[in-house]
């Protein structure tokens, strides 16, 4: 049964939310060795990403209607505000991306949607990450040079490009856990 | 960087009071540009991380030698080593305040907190539900890694095994919970859009306002400095 954009939102809706944002945040913790050793800021989510998107696509394919990715990443995004407000920045941020594509396509309850709403996650998460490193490293000689740098169109283009295809990654590695919930008789979602 | 929790004087701060006071901190991280306003931020910084945290010898010294390491290279390649030092401040400037509370909030607070800024019920229930099985779903994959090893499968190593030998067992374990969790509350007749109540709500107690008052002052001393430089 599809799922409205009016059609009002369940406890159990809630509940799987909530876990995934669990997921999230303990793939933030098992990558995040990987990603401190990718030197370039906002870039560092390459490592997370595919496997984040997994939780994200899981999290779309069952809750298929527009403010499933606000619900799971905003609630990340609290959370982790209170280690920084900058990481909540560049998780809002991607929210907000992804929810335009689910505006645009009426919900999450399309594969294709799901992936490119990943895709435009990790690419805005990249971009906005990229841009608060930069602006943090301004100030300083050598902050000035590394941002200079930086901000060249030759190392951001790749590095957002690299970032949507890490999302679409893991959004082909969360199909494949949707067909196998499904098969399973754990998940009623659509396809 | 691994912190203990001790009894500590900031972990009867009012959760709100330090959450605006660590978005305050961390943007004077990107705006102050004087040595020594930085300077005067790290040492209060410095003093409430020490006092209210216990901090681990080799944690000291592993930032201690990554902030030398960051700043003989600034100054090296800058050949000002004013600067350099200040690049060094600002990123302790951003770092500390991040440290600091997390290891001195706990998980309760921060709900009450999110409660007591009127957040909607159902927003409240995504948080603590995220707090409570946070650990839990660590123990699963802490418990799948093991079970890993205990067949010969070193993860941590293999990185290319992490989707079908950690992700896929998770997940499914995470699903399970998603449906135990919620027969459990719907057996006990919980509505997500209804506003919840607390057996110890949070106040504002004089020591708040204390605190409060030295956080303005240190701000407004800082601003100074900032200002005359």
């Amino acid at each position: 049964m599809e799922k409205s954009m009016a059609q009002r939102w369940q406890l159990k809706d809630y509940v799987f939310a909530a876990l995934m944002t669990v997921g999230l945040a303990v793939t933030a913790k098992v990558t995040q060795p990987f990603a401190s050793a990718i030197p370039l800021p906002g870039a560092t989510t390459i490592a997370w990403a595919p496997f984040a998107a997994i939780f994200l696509t899981l999290g779309m394919a069952r809750l298929r209607r527009s403010g499933a990715v606000a619900l799971m990443a905003g609630v990340l995004a609290l959370i982790l505000g209170i280690i920084s407000w900058t990481i909540s920045a560049f998780l809002v941020a991607a929210l907000l991306a992804a929810e335009l594509v689910g505006l645009v396509s009426g919900g999450f309850a399309g594969r294709t949607t799901r992936l490119l709403a990943n895709m435009a996650f990790f690419a805005a998460t990249c971009l906005t990450g990229w841009f608060i490193g930069v602006t943090f490293l301004r100030g300083t000689p050598v902050g000035d040079l590394a941002a200079q740098w930086l901000t060249q169109p030759w190392v951001l283009v790749p590095a957002a490009v690299v970032s949507a295809l890490a999302g679409a990654v893991g959004w082909w590695l969360g199909e494949q856990i949707v067909f196998q919930l499904q098969r399973a008789g754990k998940l009623d979602v659509a396809r | 960087m691994s912190l203990a929790k001790l009894p500590q004087f900031l972990g009867s701060v009012n959760p709100l009071l330090k959450i605006v006071l660590s978005i305050a901190l961390t943007a004077c991280a990107f705006a102050l540009k004087s040595v020594w306003a930085n300077l005067l931020l790290v040492s209060v910084l410095m003093v409430l991380t020490f006092v209210s945290v216990r901090v681990e010898t080799k944690s000291v010294v592993g930032v201690g030698v990554f902030l030398l390491i960051f700043t003989g290279l600034t100054g090296t390649l800058s050949g000002d080593w004013g600067y350099a030092g200040l690049g060094a401040a600002r990123l302790l400037v951003l770092i500390l305040p991040a440290l600091l509370l997390p290891a001195t909030t706990a998980p309760g607070d921060l709900v009450r907190a999110f409660q007591a800024v009127r957040l909607p019920p159902f927003l409240v229930l995504s948080l603590m539900l995220t707090w409570r099985f946070l650990p839990i779903i660590q123990q699963e994959a802490q418990r799948i890694i093991e079970a890993n090893l205990l067949r010969g499968v070193d993860l941590a190593r293999r990185p290319g095994l992490w989707f079908s030998g950690l992700f896929t067992p998770l997940i499914f374990r995470i699903v399970s919970y998603a449906d135990d969790v919620t027969v459990g509350l719907e057996t006990r007749g919980y509505d997500p859009e209804s506003p919840r109540s607390t057996s110890q709500p949070l106040r504002w107690r004089p020591g708040d306002t204390l605190f409060a008052l030295g956080a303005a002052a240190l701000l407004i001393a800082v601003g100074g400095l900032e200002w005359t430089a």
